[in-house]
């Protein structure tokens, strides 16, 4: 393996509280330590931007749902095409590329984690499958439990300890990093044709409220002492008026854990909405922001809208059913068994049209109300707000208000009357915005103890060496360069191997995938617990000594985290 | 005037196909000395064709190439034209004319699937029989042909003008299974007979002056109208969908 020494690089690494020092970085065996290596290669970074590898914390990039899209839109294909060569294979697609598209651009982005936002339990196999075959980056799995009876039943039974078994049964079974819930209880109200209003009506059969469900959750996950907390993606969302329903789901969230939130509430953008229908449909970001600062056990993920095409796809089956009716064009809608449900649709986001000029300013508008940078992370939740390769965009735009003030121009006429960004003139620095896209990342997800997200002595040797320097440049005021330099990387290392260089993919395979396996004492264990056997042989469609991912031939390369339970 | 003849060389392994996007007026009028794939393989022209050259070169618009020989397997030849004339004196393969914004392509045999594909202008003339998939768009995709004309003296296969969006197709001959399905604007003429068209239409107008099989049920009808000395009847549809406004003529049907 190669040593690097970087020499004269600008860095940024929030965790170490290190703001833009000029330092050497040596990279020995993959790590980062004092001495460099005696055999080091050394690249002179002349004083360009260093920070921490990317860490993407909301994304669909494997899966059944994201293989899904594509199926129902090979015109995607049409775009982002690339032919093989120099060690990358062939790629196309633009919203939702081959897996090979998404890790070579990520990579050359500086991202070196990521983290898919939803996995059906049951389509676990193929999401593993999917992430072998995305070579450049870790991988991390939010696991679905928005509709798992088990957890329901248990957690309506107030036996917080079973659902929490239940959950640790299951993750471990699937290999699974975090816990997920989108659209609480929505899969099980969706499998009757309905869905549910806002977290207060118990939901027929189960008696149970979503309320209750977060909360049961939220508490069965600090039991199992997961390294990330409830991944959180609230009732209601994209329905106008809805951030009553975000404000009162936050006023749930207690404050149970000292190292990292309680609550991670996912893509709020489309979540902060006011008005009663379309025809007054506002932005109420500023009171989702506001809560958001009085709280700092909830972090937050923006779901930015960008203008263009793209396609939407998420757990939330009656909500994509809502967007078909307004679009009228391609939909797809699936029902995963006692687990969750699913939908895609193809959508197309313009600059002419008032509620998609609202969708784009309520996701800028949050960052920059957000005042603490560690509680408010940048995302599209690619592919649904935009596809991730528009990142360096919204950074420049968060960064420079001239850029702002330039591009709403050329939104709808009317947008002002309905949006506060006008008025919000703040600028992100290089540190916010390494705050929101690596280090807040890193201990939301609680990868700092894996050596992820910052650059310590014996961290992992993620980097991504930016063409930029900070001292010579005006974010305000050079925007173009700043969105050049965050789209490609001068080199990028994942785990001390250089994976990219200017614009060349120059490594393979370096992938692994982190999942939790919480230790359960013998009394909580639920492989011989009859009820769960019971389910298995009676609702589903494969047995429950067929249902674990096989660890050898699924995860050849992984790291399992035992986390100490509180059963 | 310049005319380029190119006559297919039987020299080439007649189960590859030739990817021919080169061959339009604009290229061509420039220079002859460009590439073609044959199967995975980079071939120069020349290897592939017999080329003839004959006058001055003034621009796309007074060139014409004229094929000659078996160019069945000559695949997206004309490929985003905006000028000038190619002449097919016998078959042409697939994906000819897409995306063309001008000019007159005239294939005096038949032509293959994807005739005219999201063509944008221009004019195609077919004397023979055409593929699947004239004039129409490609896999996902929402908006086929948006302009210009596709005349086809003889049958058409299954999916003629599909998503046409604007423009006009006008088939000489019989179409076969599912014409016009997701129409959404344009005028797709229909001659002789048709099997099941019109699925999902959207907008624009359709005219079957034969016998329709296995009509749609989900069209209303609204009335007759003579043309041409014929009467025709009139249905608007496809009430499937919610916003069907497109207006088909058929001349005698059988429902389904």
């Amino acid at each position: 393996m190669t040593n690097y020494l970087l020499k004269n690089a600008c860095v940024i690494d929030p965790v170490n509280k290190i703001s833009q020092e000029m330092m050497d970085i040596a990279i020995v065996n993959g790590h980062i330590t004092e001495e460099p290596s005696k055999t080091a290669e050394v690249i002179n970074c002349g004083g360009t931007l260093v920070m921490p590898g990317g860490i993407d914390s909301h994304t669909h990039i494997c899966g059944t749902k994201v293989n899904f899209g594509r199926y129902m839109s090979p015109e995607d294909m049409r775009a982002g095409r690339a032919p093989r060569g120099n060690g990358m294979r062939a790629v196309s697609g633009y919203s939702i590329p081959t897996t090979y598209g998404n890790s070579y651009r990520y990579a050359l982005m500086g991202y070196t984690t990521l983290t898919e936002g939803a996995m059906a339990p049951l389509e676990a196999r193929h999401t593993h499958e999917e992430f072998r075959h995305t070579p450049l980056q870790d991988g991390l799995i939010m696991t679905l439990f928005d509709g798992d009876w088990g957890v329901m039943r248990a957690i309506a039974n107030c036996d917080i300890k079973r659902a929490a078994a239940l959950i640790a049964w299951r993750l471990s079974a699937v290999k699974g990093y975090g816990v997920k819930l989108t659209n609480p209880l929505g899969a099980e109200m969706w499998s009757w044709g309905k869905n549910v209003e806002c977290i207060r009506k118990p939901i027929p059969f189960f008696d149970l409220s979503p309320a209750e469900y977060i909360q049961g959750v939220i508490k069965a996950n600090e039991i199992l002492g997961l390294p990330h907390s409830v991944h959180l993606h609230c009732n209601n969302l994209g329905k106008p008026g809805n951030y009553t329903c975000t404000l009162g789901t936050m006023g749930l969230i207690p404050d149970l854990n000292e190292k990292r939130q309680t609550a991670y509430l996912t893509h709020v953008q489309f979540h902060s909405y006011g008005g009663s229908g379309w025809n007054d449909f506002c932005s109420r970001a500023e009171q989702v922001s506001r809560m958001t600062n009085l709280r700092p056990q909830i972090t937050i993920d923006i779901g930015q809208v960008m203008f263009g095409r793209t396609t939407t796809m998420t757990a939330d089956g009656p909500m994509e059913f809502n967007l078909y009716r307004l679009y009228q064009d391609k939909w797809s809608n699936h029902d995963v068994e006692l687990e969750t449900a699913s939908g895609v649709i193809p959508v197309m986001y313009r600059r002419k049209n008032l509620t998609n000029s609202i969708m784009w300013a309520i996701g800028l508008e949050l960052a920059l109300l957000v005042e603490n940078p560690w509680q408010c992370l940048l995302t599209t939740d690619n592919p649904n707000g935009a596809p991730f390769v528009k990142y360096p965009e919204i950074i420049g735009l968060l960064m420079s208000n001239e850029y702002r003030e330039k591009e709403f121009e050329t939104v709808h006429a009317t947008t002002a009357k309905r949006v506060v960004l006008p008025a919000l003139d703040r600028e992100l620095t290089f540190d916010e915005v390494a705050v929101m896209t690596r280090a807040g990342q890193a201990r939301a997800l609680g990868l700092l103890e894996l050596g992820k997200g910052h650059l310590g002595i014996g961290a992992e040797a993620d980097i991504a060496v930016y063409p930029i320097v900070p001292d010579k440049i005006d974010p305000a005021k050079q925007y173009a360069e700043i969105i050049r330099g965050f789209a490609q990387t001068k080199y990028t290392f994942k785990g001390g191997s250089m994976i990219s260089r200017d614009d060349d993919i120059v490594a393979d395979n370096q992938n692994r995938m982190f999942w939790c396996s919480p230790k359960i004492p013998k009394a909580y264990d639920m492989n011989n617990d009859p009820e769960l056997i019971r389910t298995f042989e009676r609702y589903y469609s494969i047995r429950k000594e067929n249902y674990p991912v096989d660890e050898e031939y699924y995860l050849p390369r992984s790291i399992k985290i035992e986390t100490e339970t509180k059963l | 005037m310049r005319r380029i003849t190119l006559i297919v060389r039987g020299s080439t392994n007649p189960f590859l196909p030739i990817e021919a996007e080169v061959i339009t007026p604009e290229i061509l009028c420039k220079t002859v000395r460009v590439n073609v794939y044959v199967g995975n393989q980079k071939m120069q022209l020349s290897e592939v064709f017999d080329i003839r050259v004959d006058g001055e070169a003034a621009g796309p618009s007074a060139t014409e190439i004229v094929l000659i020989g078996d160019a069945s397997r000559v695949k997206r030849v004309g490929e985003y034209m905006t000028d000038g004339r190619i002449i097919v004196d016998g078959d042409i393969g697939m994906h000819c004319g897409d995306f063309m914004t001008g000019g007159t392509i005239e294939i005096m045999g038949n032509a293959g699937d994807w005739l005219g594909r999201e063509m944008l202008g221009g004019k195609i003339i077919c004397h023979g029989n055409v593929g699947n998939y004239c004039g129409s768009d490609y896999r996902g995709g929402r908006k086929g042909m948006r302009g210009g004309e596709i005349l086809v003296k003889g049958n058409a296969g299954d999916y003629c003008g599909e998503s046409l969006f604007g423009g006009v197709i006008r088939v000489m001959g019989n179409a076969d299974l599912h014409a016009g399905t997701n129409m959404k604007g344009g005028n797709l003429i229909i001659e002789g007979d048709a099997v099941m068209p019109c699925g999902d239409m959207f907008g624009g107008e359709c005219t079957v002056f034969g016998h329709v099989d296995d009509f749609m049920p989900t069209f209303a009808e609204i009335g007759t109208v003579v043309e041409n000395n014929q009467e025709l009847t009139v249905f608007t549809g496809d009430l499937a969908h919610r916003n069907g406004k497109g207006t088909l003529r058929v001349g005698s049907y059988t429902r389904i």
